[in-house]
């Protein structure tokens, strides 16, 4: 672990999140990039919004839509902003994010069936309160 | 004590290997088996796990607020209180800070000061107008009635936008501390890991506010 | 000026907590005391309390489990005999304060004792088994202890100063909100645990940082020892649940202090989501703690019965599949609050499915001691104890899996008797075990067997005579947490748990007189040669104590079991392997900032609590000065010369080889 100048080898076949490849950084395509990471970000958040308050598609598919494209548009992030690939030196990097993607998968899905099993078998607030007189 | 072992398995020590071939395997080192990382590598993949707690901590809330959505008890609804172009415009800064950042880093690896700094700083503004606007949002609800107190909702609301808000101001601070110490020590390792560490830092509050203003302000007014 | 502290905080008419706090306010004043007077205190600051030494940080952490377990344990007699009393009576404690009691024995024990045991055991082993100098983040991981040890002393300051939370060591809401709990219990309860699940979070991002990407060279991931592979897959739980639980606690947290309505009775709060998401962490806490309990045992049984571990992969295989599956079953904590029939049986299910992988364990554990030559030394004891032990409590487990079975025995104290049966059984069992394996890599010199032996007898004799007693009441309908009650048919069990409890506190006395024995008798149980157990895994590769270093040159790992084989080739040429090259070596500079910004968070989580806003914003902000300071420093490193380095190994070298001499002087006949 020795702290002298940044290491721009990238050690043993080894990457961090958020550093493209630094052996061959060009100032170039890096800016190019961010670029192509903002305008797929703007063209799906644009159609996020549109899509919210259009009457033009069926209203039940809009959820799923907008659902879709907010993981489109993080998979963009993570593409183009936090560089995290599928080449073999980012192995633990997205392992570590598939763990981190299952746990919030497992927490808000099954927090949500959970709770709306929960609420559905609740009686209603009314009858306790009659209940209780 | 470690150069000459021959990888034989030594001589009667080896009883009852069961289920394990051998135990005394010798291959050459493989790659990921060279030793400890260098300092950068340990550094940024430590803060990306630190992230993805930070996103399991956001998820908790996410879920407290899909539990409570629908929680108004009588008050005001999403449809009722969002103001959707104020969003879009918050989106706005936000995606814009965040290409600020990218350019920074950019810049950092360049080793340009001024492009840095200034990248720096584009960013720390549009991160601070976006978080004035998220301030004045929520002036605007407990000035109407809509606070946190008022239902079950609104807490939920309040807590998941308001700890990104934390972040955000969080985010800043650290900011414009770092700015000051790449003007004072310049591009230093340590400097630069921990650049690389905002940046990782920043773009991932971008995709919590996609999260949230999908799942919170387009889903709320769209229920 | 201090918000909502008065006199009347501290509570003089209840004579018991008043004269506990005075005695162990008397007795660390006396320690201080004690320190200055005798001119320890440079030392202490110099290599202690600023150290940043992952080994020193390890024995701080079980230094620190073990006064709490004391402190729990104490809680735990409160709570034996005054159920022995209190049969038609109201027993010696007012049920205000024996409800305090209940919170703070098991909050103390989960987080303050079992959390710092196994962290603790974990920062000692980890780094020397994978054959490293130190964690990922030294300084961060000093900062990781100094939070968990403000946790604890916020907890035990709520004795005087105030009053604890009586709302069980879970805060279930609506009791917790501020409706029905109006006192400052609550909010001691969520401050100490917001600032000591920091210091865990952190802890957890430093170790899967250090076990993924700092190893010595060769040691791939399959030739890790399990002990390391448990710790990595409890690292990745605690990054993955203490999240969640800040996140329940700061929502706790929000509803008492700015009137939110997540968990509350009225505006539409939903304080069955609190039940859900404290779970949600609090299962997968289970696993944090008895995983590396598992990897204990892993080393301990190896090392005893003088064979590899059986089935190793499968080790590692179960470990990673309970990692994962402990995310899935939290909903089987509440069964009864009725999610309905289909939810449960899922979870009911894959409540079930989780045995199957810590089977696997078990019977990896007895196929490793068949056939093996097992040396019933202390830790070997604790561990088959353990096996004993924990098959039992993991039985019970699977039959309060099943949901019809749960709906009868819900709260009941057979609940107690399980949870206990595996957390006694499994990590604190784990913890002794443990701690009498590596404490003579720790400081150089074993434990007393005879007294060791002694405490393992009297300690699991007597948990077997508190705890079946409870199972049996708990068949009988005892629910848990009675001040009183008036069932006859309960009193002779409860009374038979009562003497079970004596019997345990001899199991302590003899820990606590195996530690000074072995203390004042440490020259007749020096080891010398660095292996005091005839171990495999590199840590008992380098000398004991370890120098600051560890390895003065990283081993270069060839296999499973890599110091077993180095073993073997010295024995098989009777000579070690050539002198290395010695080279200078950087090692992190110590660091107060992990104790300073305790120390401001302690202050701030007091003012938290007593609402003295001023204090707040000073802590805060003189954290994030100590920050500041602390990033602006330039020089992070020391070097160690490579003279120094080459003379400390050479002397290990020296002991290395008498131990080989003197071997071959045994072996070959004269």
């Amino acid at each position: 672990m020795n702290d002298s100048a940044p290491d721009i080898s990238g050690g043993g076949g080894d990457m961090t999140p958020g550093v493209s490849d630094v052996a061959q950084f060009s100032p170039r395509s890096a800016i190019l990039g961010y670029a192509l990471g903002l305008a797929f970000a703007i063209i799906l958040t644009l159609v996020s919004f549109f899509i919210a308050n259009t009457q033009l598609i069926w209203q039940p598919s809009i959820p799923v839509a907008l659902a879709v494209l907010a993981i489109a548009q993080i998979g963009v992030h993570l593409v183009f902003f936090l560089h995290i690939t599928t080449s073999p030196d980012n192995a633990n990097n997205v392992l570590a994010l598939a763990f981190g993607v299952l746990i919030v998968f497992l927490i808000v899905v099954g927090s949500v069936w959970i709770m709306g099993h929960m609420n559905d078998r609740m009686m209603p607030m009314d009858q306790i309160m009659q209940m209780q007189r | 004590m470690s150069t000459t072992i021959l990888g034989l398995p030594p001589a009667g020590i080896d009883p009852y290997r069961v289920g394990r071939m051998g135990g005394g395997r010798s291959e050459p080192p493989r790659r990921h088996e060279t030793g400890p990382a260098p300092k950068r590598i340990v550094v940024g993949y430590g803060f990306w796990i630190f992230l993805l707690s930070d996103i399991v901590m956001f998820s908790t809330f996410f879920a407290a607020h899909a539990v409570l959505r629908g929680a108004f008890a009588g008050g005001p609804t999403g449809r009722d209180l969002f103001n959707i172009p104020n969003v879009a415009v918050e989106t706005a800064l936000l995606l814009a800070s965040s290409f600020a950042c990218g350019l920074a880093a950019v810049a950092m690896e360049t080793r340009n000061m001024l492009w840095t700094q200034v990248m720096l700083l584009l960013t720390g503004l549009l991160g601070l107008g976006f978080l004035l606007i998220e301030v004045n949002e929520f002036a605007t609800l407990v000035a109407h009635g809509a606070g946190p107190d008022r239902s079950g909702f609104l807490s939920s609301f309040f807590a998941l936008v308001g700890c990104h808000g934390l972040h955000v101001t969080a985010g800043l601070l650290w900011l414009g501390t770092m700015m000051a110490q790449i003007f004072v020590k310049g591009f230093a390792p340590r400097v630069y890991r921990r650049m690389l560490c905002f940046n990782l830092f920043w773009h991932a509050l971008d995709i919590i506010w996609v999260a949230i203003f999908t799942f919170v302000y387009l889903y709320g007014v769209a229920a | 000026m201090l918000g909502k502290l008065t006199w009347a905080a501290i509570p003089f008419d209840q004579p018991i907590p008043l004269l506990a706090g005075a005695i162990v306010f008397a007795a660390l004043l006396a320690v201080i005391v004690w320190i200055i007077v005798k001119g320890h205190l440079p030392y202490l600051w110099n290599e202690w309390i600023t150290s940043v030494d992952h080994k020193r940080i390890g024995v701080m952490y079980v230094l620190l489990a073990l006064v709490m377990l004391v402190r729990g344990f104490i809680d735990a007699i409160m709570m034996r005999s005054q159920q022995a009393f209190a049969f038609h009576s109201q027993g010696y404690l007012p049920a205000e304060h024996f409800d305090q009691i209940f919170s703070a024995h098991g909050t103390i024990m989960i987080f303050f004792a079992a959390m710092p045991l196994v962290i603790g055991m974990m920062n000692f082993a980890v780094p020397l088994q994978l054959g490293v100098r130190d964690v990922a983040f030294p300084t961060l991981n000093s900062t990781s202890f100094w939070l968990t040890a403000t946790g604890a002393l916020l907890v035990n300051l709520s004795l005087v100063i105030g009053e604890f939370a009586k709302t069980g060591w879970l805060p279930y809401p609506p009791l917790s909100e501020l409706t029905y709990s109006p006192g400052v219990g609550v909010d001691y309860y969520i401050w100490a645990l917001q600032i000591s699940g920091v210091g865990t979070l952190l802890t957890g991002v430093n170790f899967v940082t250090t076990i993924l990407k700092i190893r010595a060279p060769g040691m791939g991931y399959l030739r890790m020892p399990v002990f390391c592979w448990t710790a990595l897959a409890s690292s990745l739980l605690i990054v993955a649940a203490f999240p969640v639980l800040t996140a329940t606690l700061a929502m706790v947290a929000l509803d008492r202090y700015l009137g939110f309505h997540f968990f509350t009775d009225t505006g539409g709060g939903n304080m069955m989501m609190f039940m859900n998401l404290i779970w949600a962490w609090g299962h997968p806490e289970v696993y944090i703690l008895v995983l590396p309990a598992f990897g204990v045992f892993s080393e301990v049984i190896s090392t005893f019965s003088g064979k590899p571990l059986f089935g190793y992969r499968s080790m590692v295989i179960a470990t990673m599949a309970i990692c994962i599956v402990s995310f899935t079953v939290w909903l089987h904590h509440f069964f009864t609050m009725g999610a309905g029939g289909d939810v449960n049986a899922v979870f009911g299910i894959s409540t079930s499915i989780i045995a199957v992988p810590t089977g696997v364990k078990m019977y990896n554990w007895i196929f490793t001691m068949y056939g093996g030559r097992v040396r019933y030394a202390t830790p070997m004891l604790w561990s088959v104890g353990f096996i004993v032990t924990f098959i039992i409590g993991g039985m019970t487990g699977v039959l309060l899996a099943v949901p019809p079975a749960d709906f009868m025995l819900h709260n009941s104290l057979f609940l107690v008797a399980h949870f206990h049966n595996v957390i006694i059984g499994g990590v604190l069992f784990a913890g002794f075990a443990g701690l009498t394996y590596w404490f003579p890599k720790a400081f150089g010199f074993r434990l007393d067997e005879t007294w060791g032996k002694r405490a393992f007898w009297f300690s699991i004799s007597g948990f077997y005579i508190v705890f079946i007693p409870l199972y049996v009441v708990g068949l009988m309908g005892m629910t848990r947490r009675m001040q009183h009650y008036d069932v006859a048919e309960w009193r002779p069990w409860i009374l038979i748990a009562a003497f079970g409890i004596i019997v345990m506190f001899c199991g302590m006395v003899c820990q606590i007189t195996q530690l000074v024995v072995s203390i004042r008798m440490r020259h007749e149980l020096r080891d010398e040669t660095g292996d005091a157990w005839d171990g495999r895994s590199l840590e008992w590769s380098t000398s004991s104590p370890p120098p600051a270093f560890n390895y003065a040159v990283l081993p270069d790992v060839r296999g499973e079991e890599p110091y077993w084989q180095i073993k073997g080739r010295a024995i098989e040429t009777q000579q070690l392997p050539d002198e290395p090259d010695y080279r200078a070596i950087e090692m992190p500079r110590n660091s107060p900032v992990g104790f300073i910004t305790a120390v401001f968070c302690t202050f701030t989580g007091f003012a938290l609590i007593w609402h003295i806003w001023w204090l707040v914003i000073v802590g805060l902000v003189a954290a994030y000065v100590t920050f500041v300071v602390f990033a602006w420093r330039n020089v992070e490193e020391f070097e160690i010369p490579a003279a120094e380095v080459a003379a400390i190994d050479r002397e290990r070298r020296l002991a290395r080889q008498a131990w080989l001499d003197a071997r071959a002087q045994v072996s070959e006949p004269a």
